[in-house]
């Protein structure tokens, strides 16, 4: 604690030292992420005017446009289907990710199971692929005409439905991304159950405990705050989806070029040419991301940082 | 659901859980390793499947069984090695500048202010902390143009930079190193180390650095991987096709217009290989992923 | 397009910082010395558009081109048009695809040059060719490059096998369709393709539908126009009674069923051999190539899908020599030649399609009469303008026909068209474009 009264030079030395530190973290954010934001809010509040044909040269003015682009995203029935969409893709998602990453940390940390470091590998394993690739694969796998289960159930008479239908192109989505993220959060969870301390379980077993309700009724409420940041991350993640539905659009007439909120930003950026509607829109999703994570950022702040005081 | 001991592989008797179990506490329990195994050979599938298409000619792609290997994988990297003079390799090389030179300044400036944040009390902390926090709010699509805009007024749109500088600041690589600051560094420690006299950067350097090591290669490895699998920015700032990442590069493989057949087979191959390289640093150094997001509960 | 004083103020800064960190370490400007040889960058993805370049920059040591090869989807307009709004990092050259002109032009970004192309250029083009480059004004904006007059390509094998007569009218077209289900249900004359907007586009080129022109100083919006509905209603009609497919084109999926023969007919453009080869190497020698089938037998037209151009943009500072090197790409025989043989791509240039293209290609060596037809058949080609927001628009047909197929209905696709059209109207109306319907 420094001294609050007189200060000698190593007491003020070290008053400056967390700015040392954080000063090449906060000029590059400033540059990179702060002006840039900055930038993208100024230009939500324009927008381009045309005069005429638009073909000579200064038919074009940039104009300020009040609130209007966000006036335009949040009446834009396309917007309120897609983020619509996007709360049950998350509800889907979330909680099973959740869930999968518990069991599978549990599985990896309890003394009865074996073949541990290759699962534990492999289903870490695709996180190290890009959403991109992994959604290309997929993509393969889920047209009936390339897919081996396809194949299979095919040789065995059996009715497979279409995962690209309009029912289901939602969990078709979620899985890539189940399949890209179960491993990271496994890997969260099973790092705090490896610091859980043994000799608790010691204590619960002399008790007579099974390894269920030790899993259960001691682990689980122990990694709580690591499955709550979990829940949190992933959360934010799920409201930004993106690349998945992107790369799978092509090869379906069910995926819209809104189907997330994001995947309109994108359009209205990149093929409508209209960064402004896209600012508008972007800085609605952040704000609304920013509204709902704001009471788990607060719980961050209690419980991961509480040791600090 | 979780972890079990419902199989007595010996006692015929009841299936019930045995409590009583103190000698059989390493006893194997099947449905349990079955679910992880299962749980494992899902999330190889796909994996599996890439390995099988790159080994098939163009022809056999489309025509022959998804899983039947073919014997193609040595002239599909030739053909892939070939296209324009090997850019291929050269697009990997600036992946791995990227992702390697980005990664390692991304750790240092987060392990920086994740330990300014963690062991300093002042005045602002909660407000920079969460500001730097509030930058995994704001998605890279949205981000792109803008940064592109910025740097146009620098002259350093189509450069390394571009790319390179962007990706040093990681909102999630600071949170991960305040908390293994938090966690690693005890407070006794740099006490005793200023009561000898040491100046606040050294004992950053030579004490707390190295404590927080493992968790620093986390930090490392996670953005590696962001900046591995980046494509927005890349895409917006590079016109020069020899300074493109894999990901830009492959894509435009991919996107050659409607005259144009993709290449899905160098595609598949591009994508084995590019994913090669990520395989292989995360076993190298996976005995250090452990991704602590909320250590202090634990202790306390 | 500017940034304001006070953005400019603020990146100026951030600029300091950064070139203070950053010292000597500088991009790569290519900008040339005053005596040096002129170098141009070439953005563009047509294949093998080194080697085409190579046999300029041997011979014009003067002026060196050099390409970036670029992904050419939907995203690489945005990239050049935010370069231009930044002031800096476009190209000299840029490949531009005809319906991205009235985009580029509005947004500045393709140099007028009309007054540095020779006279004899404009001549060497079909009309309709040559006026989506100047966009019916005095202006030049770009020099064609290639085009895609649309034909029907089908398997000759299996047409064979179960009988089959070539249609030459929709009506047959229909009837063909209808007699492949009967025959083989596993087997489809077709498919509709709701991802791919230049595919439809065409066949409502075809059917003679303009979906935007100009009058006076105004843009009419017409892609509800009589044509268009015919043609949607046609293709709905088609689809949902299931004669023809419903999925999207250029899928894996659609690319195992050229190979497996269950898609045994495309409608596509002259470009088709090569992405033919490309998804289904062994069906070589199998396909047959034939004019499109007709709304009016007695007056044959086409459509185009693809094709695009050669364009300067208004930040190259060499545009004489950049004019130069797009003039020789697209209209001398050796540059027309080397576009044809080496990129494999479809001329514009009327005397260079007759000169580079004697052979078929080829994936169609059972076809000697394939450029021939091809000729023949891109000569009927109706005019189509396009406007300054088709993106817009096929983004709307991608969503609203996507929907449509995949509700297997014919009244949906008929409505797509008039979502198509509102979409596309309200975006020019909104933008303040002068605009009627």
């Amino acid at each position: 604690m420094p001294s609050p009264s007189r200060r000698s030079p190593t007491a003020s030395r070290r008053a400056l030292a967390p700015w040392g530190f954080l000063a090449p973290a906060i000029t590059l954010f400033v540059l990179f992420m702060a002006l840039p934001i900055g930038y993208a809010a100024y230009l939500s509040l324009r927008k381009v005017q045309v005069s005429g044909l638009g073909l000579g040269s200064g038919s074009r003015t940039e104009v300020w446009a009040g609130l209007s682009n966000y006036s335009r995203a949040l009446s834009d029935p396309e917007f309120v289907a897609s983020v619509g969409r996007v709360g049950l893709y998350g509800l889907v998602l979330v909680p099973t990710m959740i869930i999968l990453a518990l069991l599978f940390a549990l599985l990896l940390d309890s003394k009865h199971t074996r073949a541990k470091s290759f699962s534990r590998v492999s289903i870490f394993l695709p996180y190290a692929v890009p959403a991109v690739i992994s959604s290309l694969l997929w993509g393969f796998l889920y047209l009936p005409a390339v897919s081996p289960f396809y194949y299979v159930f095919d040789r065995l008479g059996w009715d497979a439905p279409t995962l690209l239908s309009s029912d289901l192109v939602m969990f078709a989505i979620a899985n890539i991304a189940l399949w890209g993220g179960v491993g990271f959060n496994m890997i969260v969870i099973y790092t705090a159950l490896k610091a859980i301390p043994t000799d608790i379980y010691e204590a619960a077993r002399i008790d007579g405990a099974t390894e269920r309700m030790i899993a259960l009724r001691i682990k689980v409420p122990i990694v709580a705050p690591s499955l709550i940041m979990t829940f949190v991350f992933s959360m934010i993640a799920t409201l930004q989806v993106f690349a998945e539905p992107v790369t799978l659009r092509p090869l379906t007439n069910t995926i819209s070029t809104s189907w997330s909120p994001l995947m309109k930003v994108y359009r209205d950026a990149f093929t409508r040419d209209d960064i402004y509607s896209a600012a508008a829109t972007s800085i609605i999703i952040a704000a609304a991301t920013f509204v709902l994570s704001f009471g788990f950022l607060r719980l961050v702040q209690n419980r991961a940082f509480g040791q600090e005081n | 659901m979780t972890t079990t001991t419902l199989t007595g592989t010996t006692s015929p008797t009841t299936s019930a859980p045995t409590s009583s179990s103190r000698t059989g506490r390493n006893r194997i329990s099947w449905p349990a390793t079955i679910i992880l195994i299962v749980g494992a050979l899902y999330c190889l599938l796909p994996v599996a499947w890439v390995l099988m298409a790159s080994s098939k000619s163009a022809a056999e792609l489309f025509s022959t069984f998804t899983f039947a290997p073919s014997t193609y994988l040595v002239d599909n990297v030739a053909d892939l090695s070939a296209y324009r003079d090997g850019i291929f390799w050269r697009w990997m090389l600036n992946t791995a500048l990227y992702a390697g030179v980005g990664a390692l300044l991304s750790a240092i400036v987060s392990a920086m202010a994740g330990y300014g944040l963690a062991k300093y009390h002042f005045t602002g902390k909660k407000l920079v902390f969460n500001v730097l926090l509030a930058g995994v709010l704001v998605p890279a699509v949205v981000l792109a143009i803008p940064q592109y805009l910025l740097f146009a007024q620098v002259g350093l749109t189509n450069t390394y930079w571009s790319v390179l500088l962007p990706s040093i600041i990681s909102p999630y690589g600071i949170y991960l190193a305040r908390i293994y600051a938090a966690a690693s560094v005890p407070d006794d420690v740099i006490e005793a180390a200023r009561t000898d006299g040491a100046k606040e950067l050294r004992i950053f350097r030579s004490i707390a650095m190295p404590m927080m090591l493992p968790g620093l290669v986390t930090v490392f490895l996670f953005q590696f991987v962001g900046i591995w699998n980046n494509y927005m920015l890349p895409y917006i700032m590079l016109g020069n096709d020899r300074l493109f990442p894999l990901t830009v590069g492959l894509s435009g493989l991919l996107n050659q217009g409607a005259s144009q057949p993709a290449m899905y087979t160098s595609v598949i191959t591009g994508a084995l290989l590019s994913i090669i390289p990520l395989i292989a640093l995360f076993l190298t150094l996976q005995r250090y992923w452990q991704v602590d997001l909320a250590a202090g509960a634990v202790k306390a | 397009m500017r940034l304001t004083a006070g953005t400019r103020i603020a990146a100026t800064a951030a600029a300091a910082a950064l070139t203070f960190t950053l010292a000597a370490c500088s991009g790569d400007d290519s900008s040339a010395g005053s005596d040096g040889p002129v170098e141009l960058t070439f953005w563009t993805w047509a294949p093998e558009m080194e080697a085409v370049v190579d046999i300029w920059n041997a011979e014009n040591p003067d002026i060196q081109v050099v390409v970036n090869k670029q992904d050419g989807g939907d995203a690489a307009v945005t990239k050049l048009l935010t370069a231009i709004k930044a002031g800096s990092g476009a190209p000299d050259i840029m490949q531009a695809e005809y319906q991205a002109i009235p985009t580029m032009v509005s947004a500045e970004a393709l140099a007028d040059i009309s007054d540095t192309v020779g006279d004899d250029v404009a001549g060497q083009f079909p009309e309709g060719v040559w006026n989506s480059v100047t966009l019916g004004s005095d202006a030049v904006y770009a020099v064609p490059q290639d085009s895609g007059p649309m034909q029907f390509y089908y398997r000759a094998d299996i047409f064979a096998e179960l009988g089959l007569q070539v249609p030459t009218t929709w009506e047959e077209y229909a009837d063909v369709a209808a007699a492949v289900q009967a025959a083989d249900p596993t087997k489809h004359l077709g498919t509709f393709s709701a991802t791919d907007a230049g595919w439809f586009t065409g066949l409502a080129q075809q059917a003679g539908a303009s979906w935007w022109s100009i009058e006076g100083d105004t843009w009419k919006v017409s892609v509800d126009d009589e044509a268009t509905l015919k043609v949607a209603e046609y293709w709905g009609g088609l689809v949902e009674s299931g004669v023809i497919d419903n999925k999207p084109m250029y899928t894996p999926e659609w690319n195992a069923a050229l190979n497996d023969g269950s898609q045994i007919g495309w409608l596509s453009a002259v470009w088709a051999p090569g992405v033919l080869a490309g998804n289904a190497p062994d069906t070589a020698g199998l396909w047959q190539m034939a004019p499109m089938p007709q709304w009016d037998a007695t007056e044959p037209s086409t459509g185009n899908w693809g094709g695009s151009s050669t364009a300067v943009t208004t930040q190259s500072e060499h545009e004489a020599e950049a004019v130069e090197f797009i003039t020789w790409l697209n209209s001398s025989s050796e540059g027309v030649e080397a576009l044809a043989t080496i990129s494999a791509v479809y001329p514009a240039s009327t005397p260079g399609q007759a000169e580079a293209l004697t052979a078929p290609p080829e994936f169609f060596s059972n076809q000697a009469d394939f450029y021939d037809i091809a000729a023949e058949t891109a000569a009927t080609a109706g005019s189509f303008t396009y406007g300054p927001n088709v993106n817009v628009a096929y983004s709307a047909y991608n969503d609203a026909f996507g929907k449509a197929a995949e509700a297997k209905s014919q009244a949906d696709f008929v409505a797509a068209v008039a979502t198509m059209q509102e979409v596309t109207f309200e975006d020019l109306e909104n933008a303040g474009f002068s605009v009627t319907e």
